[in-house]
């Protein structure tokens, strides 16, 4: 049965450059989070030895700015979230019967793509400065005039995050169409266990909160790389003024921050609220008490969600009506976390409650966040929080909500150590380890509330608040140790531990804990079903029967995984029907030799680092950056070629539960989710540009700032060019089916065409305009001449960017249809319109907003 | 509802800020009451929950409740388990308690928004403009410092805004506090009732000096800061950095009684670089 497919043992290095198997790709988050939980401890540690006395002066005042900054940003990006997603990585395919994530060179490339995102952090601590302006990045503190020096540190940091945001991007349509796609057999949405139902509702949350981010992430990038001006004031010599030459900048950062971040908070609660909850059904003894409003709950939370960012910002000037939804959408948004408080206490009744080193944790991790949300209680009161904002309140609040998330964490690690490793860990030590553990956490936070008078990210406080300041930096480093002991306890019992068995704990009943310990390559040893509403592995003879009956046809659709949903995703989506032609006909999906195997996404994220690190430094004019953004291009892009080339085989299941996207093949599932957080990120760029021009007066703006050569005419032109060209692919679709090859290379050539010619034309426009002299435009209307000009090319640049990747893949699809393909399959063609159709209406967006109005 | 009566008959002392319901003690009273209910709920639900986990600990003996209740089988498929009612009483009970926490406070951030009657109180307007790293503060008469100077008793109006980043001022003690955005304005108001020296902070990351971004508040008696302000009238008297700013003149539209963030201060910022 165990097919190897050229994975090479777990011992051997090469295969963890290799791999793209769900659980070796879990275990790589789990190791790295765990490095970055310690980078930012270090850090964190550093700044509360210097807050060890009020006046002392450790790091010196930018080394301070730059550790708390850090800190935050490791944590909060590099640590706590892909911590959760090493579980969700192991977890969620065996918990809910798939052998593997739907696209796991994808999953691969997530993974590779955080690792780097997060060594180019660890580089830019070296290029003089790195981030100083806290983990919130006001605008515009953000931006080069305010940073000293080059300020090349900080570029890299945004870029660093602009990787970062694809990964979780990549990961969410993955993980989304996983779930969506690969569920076993009787296993209804509601149904799946509830550490992976936590994660749906993160991804979900994940693909839309973090589209805003990447919006703010990839403005803020422009600002430092091409020197665009949403956040920057004007320079007035050498200094910057106080002129009104964008007065909406602050705020926009502002609300684009928020808009991500409240989400965030959620991001990276639920799944460690999922784990807590596994942890107290299987050491209770017990199922979760009102598990279907505890699903509710969290669905209401989700969506909730996004609609209380404005409770950051209650100070900025915001107006009553406004402040008083946002204050009642926040107090409404924490009553669902009542009901799931709650319901785990209660779950505990006539229980059989055992305290292992799991169920403390969790435990401890439960009564930690009752104290957080009572606190945050205190600031959902808007009069309180006019007081608590920016001081230790907030800092005390978060890290008892957000640590409390990640004591859950690390409870769900000695859950599954075992499940993992095979072995035990030693259950004294962990006992151990927990209660100094929660020992230090609460010398460390607790104190925080007393002293809540101290501003936020400073390094002098009043005399007489020294004590809980000393406290709080002393329960640091307890919990620090503590970290010490759970390292060597995992580390140790990696040979020393007894074998745990496929179950080491009582009443444990999700399907990880009904195979071995770890589990084989292929996860299961039949097909995993609950059609009888038990989990039952079915043989293939019943699978085939099943199949059958079911369909007609001998076998499930298989289709490749193709390369990264950014590039398009259907390039090289091999014609299901020829794939399975080519296959022996007994063979059922279970059978089909997936591929587990490739160096691409290793590759494409190493050429990723290099361009990035490139980039930060590319307005020096330095040759090294230069080159290393030139080779790193040339190395991302040659990749990405040779992974729609390569030949790899991700089989859909024979058998799933698929409601509600049972007719919606895995490729076009992935596209539209890739959509939707895509729709999301010119949302937030047209929003932003709505923002800044409200905020500046609108009718004023077009007086002001915009040029009389800038005309209508040319926008006109490409909107035609556009349409047309999307006519085009539907002609190819239809050429395809009819088995028309010169039909299909036709329509597609056409389409081509005419994105080219919309590429052209917009260069000519964007050269006549930088070079305009007129009276107001002395110097030409470029990039950085003013707020007006900077959200026209950036928008506008961003859609040109999306028609530019739409080009490449129809060229590449125009070649391989002259070679013959598509013909009789038209899948491949109709998901590159898809994503071509989108780019075109969202010019049609563009069109009036920046041409007309 | 105490606030509205006492906002009410601040009206009978014109021209005062001393029977004005300072911030302070608003703010003092919600805390407070927050701070006794937080506690005890808290205390309550812990020990709930410690309650619940050592009472139906596995003591290692045989399953006391084995006809009572069904355990969970490997393999099933997730379902909840009983004891749904008791969620939620426990939830409406919580549910209660925090939203009339909040709906009683709500009244006291009208107060605090609105502030006292602006035609009873004859409130005193300073601009402040947050700079790295340091405050100024112009009075009506464009008279520029960097210690802020009040009266005791009398309302004090702030409009507040930045020069270079984002700040955020805040008088601790005041329980004042708002920020200092550049490009926009934001108001807020605070009366002292004692006299005495105070500080004003920035409670927002600003860069290198951000810890020290520190200005006094001064509040003298109300003859004092009378005689100290007519010895200033038409002169600049703050160091040179500043001398520039001495033009704004925000504080003439009198009635800021609805602090509204100005949403287009293209009309009302007055430039150091215009
Ligand atoms: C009872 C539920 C909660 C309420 C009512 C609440 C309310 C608030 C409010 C109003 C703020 C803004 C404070 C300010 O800056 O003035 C805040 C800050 C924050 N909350 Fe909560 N919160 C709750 C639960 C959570 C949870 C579950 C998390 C995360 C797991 C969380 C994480 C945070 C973080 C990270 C911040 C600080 C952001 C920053 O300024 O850096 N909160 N909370
Ligand atoms: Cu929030
Ligand atoms: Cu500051």
């Amino acid at each position: 049965m165990s097919h190897d497919h050229g994975l090479p043992p777990k011992s051997s290095v090469s295969r963890w450059f290799l791999t793209t198997n769900h659980k070796d790709i879990g275990v790589l988050y789990l190791i790295t989070a765990l490095f970055f939980l310690v980078f930012g401890g270090v850090l964190a540690l550093l700044f509360r030895l210097e807050l060890i006395t009020p006046g002392a002066d450790l790091l010196g005042q930018m080394g301070y700015n730059q550790a708390v900054s850090t800190h935050g940003l490791l944590m909060v990006f590099w640590f706590i979230s892909p911590f959760a997603f090493g579980f969700a990585n192991y977890l969620v395919p065996l918990q809910i019967g798939a052998d593997d994530l739907a696209f796991p060179r994808l999953n691969a490339l997530s993974y590779w793509l955080y690792l780097f995102s997060g060594l180019l952090m660890g580089v830019s601590f070296f290029q003089g400065t790195t981030f100083a302006g806290g983990w919130t990045m006001y605008a515009p503190l953000n931006t080069p005039a305010y940073i000293p020096g080059e300020g090349l540190g900080a570029t890299s940091v945004v870029l660093a995050l602009i990787m970062f945001t694809a990964a979780v991007t990549l990961g969410s349509v993955n993980f989304l169409t996983t779930m969506y796609r690969m569920r076993a057999e009787g296993l209804r949405m509601r149904d799946i266990p509830i550490f992976s139902l936590s994660i749906n509702l993160t991804v979900w949350m994940m693909l839309f909160a973090f589209a805003a981010l990447l919006a703010a992430l990839m403005i803020l990038a422009s600002d430092h790389i091409l020197g665009t001006t949403y956040f920057q004031y004007s320079i007035d010599g050498t200094t910057m003024a106080t002129d009104a030459d964008n007065p909406g900048a602050s705020l926009l950062w502002a609300h684009l921050f928020w808009f991500f971040g409240h989400p965030e908070v959620y991001i990276v609660f639920f799944p460690a609220l999922g784990v807590m909850a596994e942890c107290f059904q299987t050491f209770t003894g017990r199922r979760l008490v009102g598990r279907k409003w505890f699903i509710i709950s969290m669905v209401l939370v989700a969506i909730q969600s996004f609609v209380v960012w404005m409770h950051h910002m209650f100070l900025t000037g915001i107006n009553l009506p406004i402040k008083t939804i946002f204050m009642a959408t926040t107090i409404g948004i924490s009553l669902p976390f009542d009901l799931m408080v709650f319901s785990l206490i209660y779950t505990m009744a006539k229980g059989r409650v055992r305290f292992t080193t799991p169920f403390l944790f969790s435990l401890g991790a439960l009564i930690l966040f009752i104290i957080g949300g009572i606190t945050g209680v205190f600031l959902g009161a808007i009069v309180l929080d006019y007081q608590f904002r920016g001081t230790y309140w907030v800092v005390a609040h978060f890290h008892y909500v957000m640590v409390a998330g990640a004591t859950a964490l690390f409870g769900g690690l000695y859950y599954w150590y075992p499940k993992i490793t095979g072995k035990m860990y030693n259950e004294r030590l962990g006992q151990i380890q927990f209660g100094v553990y929660f020992l230090g956490f609460n010398l460390l936070y607790f104190p925080m509330f007393i002293a809540w008078e101290t501003p936020r990210r400073v390094f002098v406080y009043p005399e007489s608040l020294q004590i809980w300041h000393s406290m709080a930096t002393v329960g640091g480093f307890i919990l620090g140790a503590s970290f010490l002991l759970m390292f060597y306890n995992l580390f140790v019992s990696l040979w020393r531990g007894e074998d745990a068995g496929d179950n080491p704990w009582a009443y444990a009943t999700s399907a990880e804990w009904a195979v071995s310990s770890p589990p084989p390559l292929e996860n299961f040893p039949g097909v995993p079903s609950y059609a009888t509403g038990k989990l039952e592995f079915l043989d293939d003879e019943t699978v085939a029967e099943r199949t059958e009956r079911a369909s007609g046809a001998g076998h499930g659709h298989a289709a490749t995984d193709g390369g990264t949903a950014a590039d398009g995703g259907a390039v090289t989506t091999r014609a299901a029907a020829t794939a399975t032609a080519m296959e022996p006909a007994h063979e059922t999906a279970g059978e089909e030799h997936a591929s587990h195997a490739s160096f691409w996404p290793f590759l494409v994220s190493l050429g990723g680092f290099v361009t990035f690190l490139g980039l930060s430094g590319v307005r020096t004019g330095s040759v090294v950056y230069l080159s290393m953004a030139a080779i790193g291009g040339l190395v991302t892009f040659g990749s990405l070629f040779g992974m729609t080339r390569e030949p790899f085989h991700a089989p859909e299941m024979a058998i799933a539960e698929r409601w509600p996207f049972s007719s919606v093949e895995k490729m076009k599932l992935g596209m539209w989710t890739f959509l939707a957080s895509d729709i999301v990120l010119f949302g937030a760029f047209i929003g932003s540009y709505a923002f800044v021009r409200v905020a500046y007066g609108w009718t004023a703006w077009h007086h002001d700032l915009i040029p009389a050569e800038h005309v209508t005419m040319p926008g006109l032109i490409n909107t035609y060019l556009l349409l047309t060209s999307s006519f085009l692919v539907v002609l190819a679709m239809v050429a395809a089916e009819r088995e028309s090859k010169r039909g299909t290379v036709a329509a597609l050539v056409g389409t081509f065409a005419l994105g080219v010619g919309f590429l052209i034309n917009k260069g000519l426009e964007w050269q006549h305009l930088f070079h305009i002299h007129s009276e107001a435009f002395p110097n030409g209307w470029n990039l950085s001449t003013n707020i007006a000009s900077s959200t026209f090319y950036l928008t506008t640049g961003l859609h040109g960017a999306h028609v530019t990747i739409g080009l490449i893949i129809c060229a590449y699809m125009a070649v391989r249809a002259w070679n013959g393909a598509y013909q009789g399959d038209d899948r491949a063609i109709e998901y590159f319109g898809l994503y071509w159709h989108f780019v075109d209406i969202v010019w049609l967006f563009l069109f009036p907003l920046f041409y007309i109005l | 509802m105490p606030s509205f009566v006492l906002s009410h008959t601040a009206a009978v002392f014109p021209l005062h800020g001393g029977g004005v319901r300072a911030p302070s003690e608003v703010f003092a009273q919600i805390f407070e009451v927050f701070l006794l209910l937080g506690t005890a709920v808290g205390v309550v639900v812990v020990a709930y929950t410690m309650y619940h986990a050592l009472k139906y600990r596995d003591d290692g003996g045989a399953d006391p409740y084995a006809d009572k209740v069904e355990r969970p089988q490997m393999g099933e498929m997730p379902t909840g388990g009983s004891g749904g009612r008791k969620v939620f009483y426990s939830f409406s009970i919580s549910a209660i308690i925090v939203v009339s926490l909040i709906a009683w406070t709500y009244s006291q951030l009208l107060y605090i928004e609105q502030g006292p009657d602006p035609a009873q109180t004859d409130a005193l307007e300073i601009d402040v403009e947050g700079f790295r790293f340091g405050w100024e503060f112009a009075y009506p008469n464009n008279h520029t410092t960097n210690t802020l100077y009040v009266p005791q008793d009398r309302v004090v109006r702030l409009q507040v805004t930045s020069r270079d980043v984002f700040h955020n001022f805040g008088i601790p003690e005041l329980r004042v506090k708002t920020d200092a955005i550049p490009g926009q304005y934001t108001s807020a108001w605070f009366t002292a009732n004692e006299t005495g020296t105070y500080e004003a902070k920035c409670y927002e990351l600003c860069g290198s000096g951000h810890s020290l971004m520190i200005a006094e508040v001064r509040v003298l008696p109300q003859d004092e800061y009378e005689s100290w302000y007519n010895g200033t009238e038409g002169s600049t008297g703050s160091g040179n950095q500043t001398a520039a700013n001495g033009t704004e003149t925000a504080t003439e539209s009198a009635d800021l009684a609805a602090p509204t963030a100005s949403a287009a201060p293209a009309a009302t910022a007055g430039g150091v670089g215009a």
